[in-house]
């Protein structure tokens, strides 16, 4: 057995990864869990690609050690391969479809005059996950939240997903009162249902 | 949340950055004046007192021009009698490291402790320059923390500790230890009233020179003493016991690594954590290494710990054998993790390490070769933009791309080396820019160009430019005001009406400034006029003399926290697909990360959850397709 449950959050700045962390964060300290992140401030731009390492249980250092992580959580597609090195063999990875080209990929999309050179697709990276694990949650977490009446609400529904997985260590109800805890007041009963909308979405895919 | 755990007067437990572990040690410890730059990895800690600051009333804090004025700050306060404290990053010390070595032969009063982060792996500062020389250099004690909760117990012994000596402290961390968030356990906190002193009852004094500076010297040696024998009594350094003759000396984050890397190998070393950087426990370090036939020595950067280590070896155990950086078993460079130190240990006791850690790492490369780079990038609505893209529009005008040098500076604007601009001659330190740029103009016959932010101007760059106009300099300087030092969180700085906590503050004035001075002229753009800046920018670079422009429009991401504050929209942009003709300068030239490419047709779009609305885009568009939505979001 490990000693820890450990989480790679991937995505780009300005997403509210560290929303995310936070409430996860929140939702284990409520649950009596020992909670260790090594997180990523630095440059405060948006756009660039950042992680937070996210461990649980008994972790010592706040980096997971490579190939360990038992989840991934990716708020943008491209950014879950990008930190792939840190997932187990068969972990589970939560991840939007959600794809935000950098400027460098768009430059070489409209100057190639014989319209060849495309974006790379969610279908090739999920691609390549797969040579990891099967055990990935896809999801179309802008329509989800849409669905939940706000789309600012993306954030709650790949949490809603991640407790779908079966050997997640923190309680569904848990988890759901820190999100309402820490998300606007305004928005609670759209982050709830979003919250629900992921979860129903990942007990899908992982069956 | 954690500032609302900070805030907490009982003694439960929090989950904390370790940033604001530090604040909250501050904050027990009865801390009385702040003064601090910022810096990754040390920023949150200005923003977080700055952010408690009318809540608690009771102590003092300005967000200071530099690291050496506000390091001059707290010792100020410090002589005075007030418990004080500062933090930087590592480059930051270089800067007040002048007045710094001062202090440690003057001494101070209460207690004064200096916040000093280094970046192994140099995430987010111009080099991996370890710190840790400093203390032992300038006779400071030094000390280095694993943990958020064991930050916050060295701020508290920090301040004791100078107090009890009258000397400086520094406590010197690493970017894995200051955002790394853990629990910790508070302490009540127990604050007392802010009130003024006066100097007759304080009075020292704190001048060093010649006959006097000898005199302090030599009780700066006894002074050193006595922390040594401080150091050898300290709960800092610790032994976690365990039988055989394979040892382990480690500090900092890698004692986190080490702890991690022989569970994974069910090894069980003895370890001698290191707390005191400076002075070393030195006796304490000799029974140890008696104890041993090998010794690993597992730290970040330069073999500090391991010179110092093998020099006490030489008479505490000459046949010790040391495994470390000399050995060629650890590196110098980048920042240490579990693998690494997993692997060294596994080869020193003939194990094997618990995961192929490699393999992984070839398997995940292989994936990767065809995902795309995300470079930092400017945000949208970033001014900066508009002015790179005016300055090359000028260039390419006056055909002289190859005949300037353009000396960049540190701030966002660094980014200029990065695609679509990728022009920088030079990039070393804050201010640099105007220092080269005397040398160049001195022995070169290009035009000598020089780029500084705001902050940046007001940093390190107000000598370098007074010494060029004093010098009748034939230099073009371009001065970006986007309101905040931006690149760090948006903090203020002199060019700003407002100080720590939001209070007013008297904002520079300038344009003023620049006159004042003597600058050959001083031209005002705004950035977001993009297609307007082009003519100003080629008459500064073609004028004689010393020419000064000032490209003005807030930082996007600090304007729209004000637009928010304020209950303003802000309206996205969309692309006229009619009106567009796929010239695409919007995207080769401007790289703003809300534009992409229809495939279907070849059209730009602008993704608007992404866009500000600045419309630089549409002055930089020939046909001006771009322009703000009917609706707002
Ligand atoms: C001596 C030193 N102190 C602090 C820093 C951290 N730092 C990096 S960029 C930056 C901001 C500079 O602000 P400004 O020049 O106004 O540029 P902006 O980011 O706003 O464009 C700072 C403080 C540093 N690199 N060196």
């Amino acid at each position: 057995m490990k000693d820890s449950y450990d989480i790679i959050f991937a995505g780009v700045g300005g997403q509210g990864l560290m929303l995310l962390s936070a409430i996860l964060g929140k939702a284990a300290v409520d649950a009596d869990m020992e909670v260790l992140t090594g997180e990523q401030h630095g440059l405060s731009q948006r756009q660039g690609s950042i992680y937070v390492h996210f461990r649980m249980g008994k972790p010592i250092s706040p980096l997971i050690p490579y190939g360990t992580a038992d989840m991934m959580i990716a708020m943008e597609a491209t950014e879950a391969l990008r930190y792939i090195e840190y997932l187990r063999d068969d972990g589970v990875i939560i991840m939007s479809n959600r794809i935000m080209p950098p400027p460098g990929e768009t430059e070489e999309v409209a100057l190639d005059e014989e319209r060849k050179t495309k974006y790379v697709t969610v279908e090739a990276i999920e691609k390549k996950l797969r040579e990891i694990t099967e055990n990935i949650v896809l999801l179309d977490s802008l329509t989800l939240a849409k669905e939940a009446g706000n789309p600012r609400t993306e954030n709650s529904v790949l949490i809603g997903a991640v407790c779908s997985c079966k050997d997640f260590p923190i309680e569904t109800e848990s988890v759901r009162k820190a999100v309402l805890d820490l998300v606007p007041p305004k928005t609670r009963d759209a982050n709830s249902r979003a919250f629900d909308l992921g979860r129903d979405a990942g007990g899908e895919c992982l069956g | 949340m954690t500032l609302e755990d900070v805030k907490r007067t009982d003694s439960g437990r929090a989950l904390m950055l370790a940033n604001e572990a530090i604040v909250r040690g501050a904050l027990e410890s009865d801390v009385k004046v702040v003064a601090a730059y910022p810096g990754s990895p040390t920023s949150e800690i200005l923003d977080t007192f700055s952010e408690l600051l009318d809540h608690f009333g009771d102590y003092r804090m300005q967000i200071a021009a530099n690291e050496k004025v506000a390091l001059e700050t707290v010792a100020g306060a410090s002589m005075a009698g007030f418990r004080s404290l500062t933090s930087m990053k590592s480059v930051g010390m270089n800067v007040a490291s002048d007045s710094m070595f001062s202090l440690g032969y003057t001494g101070v009063n209460g207690g004064c402790v200096v916040i000093m982060a280094d970046d192994p792996h140099a995430h987010s500062s111009q080099s991996e320059q370890d710190g840790r020389y400093f203390g032992e250099a300038a006779y400071v004690p030094m000390l280095e923390p694993s943990t958020p909760q064991e930050a916050k117990e060295m701020v508290k012994w920090a301040f004791e500790v100078s107090e009890r000596h009258k000397t400086l402290v520094i406590i010197r961390t690493t970017t894995r230890v200051n955002h790394q968030r853990g629990m910790i356990q508070l302490e009540e906190l127990n604050r007392t009233e802010f009130k003024k002193k006066q100097w007759k009852d304080v009075r020292e004094q704190y001048f060093t020179v010649g006959a006097v500076a000898r005199r302090l010297k030599a009780k700066l040696l006894e002074k050193r003493d006595n922390l040594r024998e401080e150091s050898e009594r300290s709960i800092h350094n610790h032994i976690d016991a365990a039988k055989g003759d394979i040892g382990i000396i480690t500090a900092g984050v890698s004692y986190l690594h080490t702890k991690e890397a022989l569970r994974n190998l069910g090894l069980n070393l003895p370890i001698l954590k290191i707390g005191t950087l400076f002075p070393l426990p030195e006796k304490r370090i000799a029974g140890f290494l008696r104890t041993l036939k090998t010794l690993i020595v597992i730290e970040e950067l330069a073999p500090y710990l391991e010179d110092r280590i093998t020099a006490i070896a030489k008479d505490a155990n000459s046949d010790l054998r040391i495994v470390g950086k000399r050995s060629g078993h650890f590196s110098e460079m980048l920042e240490y993790n579990v693998p690494i130190v997993e692997k060294v240990l596994a080869e020193v006791t003939d194990k094997k390490p618990s995961h192929d850690y490699d393999a992984v790492l070839e398997r995940a490369s292989r994936l990767k070769e065809t995902l795309p780079q995300r470079n930092p990038i400017f945000c949208p609505g970033c001014p900066h933009r508009g002015t790179l893209w005016a300055f090359r529009q000028a260039l390419d005008r006056l055909k002289i791309r190859d005949k300037i040098v353009f000396n960049n500076d540190i701030g966002c604007y660094s980014m200029a080396f990065l695609p679509p601009n990728e022009f920088s001659d030079s990039m070393l330190a804050m201010g640099a820019s105007v220092g080269l740029s005397a040398g160049m103009e001195m022995t070169l016959e290009d035009k000598i160009i020089a780029m500084v932010g705001d902050s940046t101007l007001y940093h390190a760059a107000l000598p370098g430019i007074i010494n060029l106009i004093h010098h009748n300099a034939n230099v073009t300087l371009f001065v970006l005001d986007n309101s905040v030092t931006a690149m760090t969180g948006q903090q203020f700085n002199p060019n700003s009406p407002k100080d720590a906590g939001g209070h007013p503050a008297q904002k520079i004035d300038m344009e003023k400034m620049f006159e004042a001075m003597g600058a050959d002229s001083v031209t005002v753009i705004d950035p977001y006029e993009t297609r307007d800046c082009i003519n100003p920018v080629k008459d500064a670079i073609e004028a004689e003399g010393f020419n000064v422009i000032i490209s003005r429009r807030a930082c996007a991401l600090y304007g729209d926290r004000i637009k928010k504050e304020e209950g303003q929209k802000i309206i996205p942009s969309e692309n006229d697909k009619e009106t567009c003709r796929g010239i695409y300068a919007c995207i080769k030239e401007f790289y703003c990360p809300a534009i992409v490419v229809d495939e279907s047709d070849g059209k730009m779009v602008i993704q608007q959850d992404l866009c500000d609305g600045c419309l630089e885009c549409r002055k930089v568009c020939p046909v001006d397709a771009p322009h703000h939505i009917q609706v707002e979001r």
